[in-house]
């Protein structure tokens, strides 16, 4: 899933950086505003390591095996942070286990990153409709993997025609992940709901809307 | 699930691992993206045959550098069996309808080159200085307070949350769960990361809690152990010249 190095040409890596640093200050910016963003590091931290770890389950699904990504799912329980958190998470990969390479951070951070901002909002946008919770939660899993397989594809069609096969083979292997990964995100989402209710963006009961 | 041991070798003794850590990330940064930008395949030989000298150089041991590539194969592998079948261009050896053409090969063996040699590079940066070096050296060279924090916490809690969940997951194996991938299997992960998020999250509470009686106000405090010699200087100049070198080669070639 990650993009190693050495693939892409040098204007998607530009790009894919350019990207990232946008949104790493706009959502810092935005969580300034917020309250204080020392108060937020540990906390964040923390979460990141967790995801991190969990992220490292694995799955196999013949005939492909993979990791658990959990961007929807970070997206839903972080809010706008999610991005500087799957931002650590990238590069500790990229540093820690050489999953992904260290030059396409940016575009790789890009392709998990805004799906998991996309989940957000419709995690809030379902919510608010009074959908279920583990089923919104579901859907963001399954959304989160989806979006970001079609960024990929679109980041290696960019690239060059000569990634077509590639891009296709890619999607199609991360398919029943999608599947795994919104069954095991609606599972946290429910589980979540029942024991720790604040770690998600809804309005807890007794609290006014 | 294993520790992510990537400096277990920091304690080695070679130029690579004397090399200044602000000096080395400079100049292989430098010369990693050099090399993953070459444009052809003389290029990129000359690149794969220099991260292989720093190598031997660095005498990293050959298994922790195999055994560390294998993620590099999830890219490059169908690139390489895909895009010489996939690729139009003039056919080296064709049957029936399926064509193996030398543009789709070269492309492919180009990234293929090119993915090798950063990784060697990648790996011998980071396996021949201790992370918590690397993050002091990113912090000295000007990286936001706040991304080198997070690495550095989120790193040390790396360990505890793997600890947390060998033992959440050691407890779920002995009461006989077995992880298949079908719905029951998978809502139970959902429900062990759940379990974990609320851990790390009531921890997270008690940490930042005690950071702050100890007067944490996410400011970090930066003690700068190292120094810069003349040799790291000079070792400086010479990466960074090869990996422009790297760059200017074809062009010369051509």
């Amino acid at each position: 899933m990650h993009i190693s190095d050495g693939v892409l040409p040098m204007p998607v890596i530009v790009a894919g950086w350019v990207i990232t640093i946008i949104l790493l200050a706009g959502t810092l910016r935005w969580a300034a505003k917020k309250g204080d963003i020392a108060r937020e590091i540990p906390k964040l931290s923390v979460m990141a390591g967790a995801f991190f770890v969990a992220s490292l389950i694995h799955i196999d699904i013949p005939p492909s095996s993979a990791h658990l990504i959990l961007n929807g799912l970070v997206g839903v329980v972080l809010g706008p942070l999610s991005y500087l958190a799957l931002f650590i998470g990238l590069t500790l990969q990229a540093l820690l286990f050489q999953h992904g390479g260290i030059t396409v951070i940016g575009i790789n951070t890009v392709n998990v990153g805004i799906p998991a901002l996309i989940c957000y909002l419709a995690f809030l946008a379902g919510s608010k409709r009074g959908i279920p919770l583990p089923a919104i939660g579901g859907v963001c899993g399954g959304l989160g993997v989806l979006l970001t397989v079609v960024l990929l594809v679109l980041v290696l069609v960019v690239s060059g025609d000569q990634f077509f096969a590639v891009a296709g083979l890619l999607a199609g292997a991360h398919l029943p992940i999608a599947v795994a990964e919104a069954i095991v995100t609606g599972a946290v989402v429910g589980y979540l709901v029942r024991v720790k209710p604040e770690l998600l963006p809804i309005p807890l009961k007794g609290e006014k809307k | 699930m294993r520790y992510p041991d990537i400096d277990k070798y920091a304690w080695l003794d070679s130029p690579i691992h004397r090399l200044e850590p602000r000096i080395k990330i400079l100049s292989f940064t430098v010369l990693i993206f050099s090399a993953v930008f070459v444009g052809n395949i003389p290029a990129a030989l000359l690149a794969l045959a220099v991260a292989l000298l720093i190598l031997i150089l660095s005498r990293l041991p050959v298994r922790f550098v195999l055994q560390r590539s294998t993620p590099i194969l999830v890219f490059v592998l169908p690139i390489l069996l895909l895009m010489p079948l996939t690729v139009p261009g003039t056919p080296i050896w064709s049957a029936g309808p399926v064509a193996f053409t030398e543009e789709g090969l070269s492309y492919a063996v180009l990234i293929t080159i090119r993915a090798v040699a950063a990784i060697v590079l990648v790996l011998t940066l980071l396996g021949t200085q201790r992370i918590e070096a690397t993050l002091r050296a990113l912090s000295l060279l000007r990286v936001p307070g706040v991304i080198i924090q997070m690495l550095f916490f989120t790193y040390r809690y790396i360990y505890v949350m793997m600890d947390e969940f060998l033992s959440i997951w050691s407890a779920m194996r002995a009461k006989g769960y077995t992880l298949r991938p079908n719905r029951y299997g998978l809502s139970i992960i959902g429900n062990l990361v759940g379990m974990l998020l609320v851990k790390s999250y009531e921890r997270a509470e008690r940490v930042y809690c005690g950071m702050e009686a100890r007067g944490y106000r996410g400011k970090p405090i930066t003690v700068a152990p190292f120094s810069i010699t003349a040799a790291d200087y000079f070792a400086c100049l010479l990466l960074i010249g090869i990996a422009g070198g790297l760059q200017v080669y074809p062009l010369v070639a051509l």
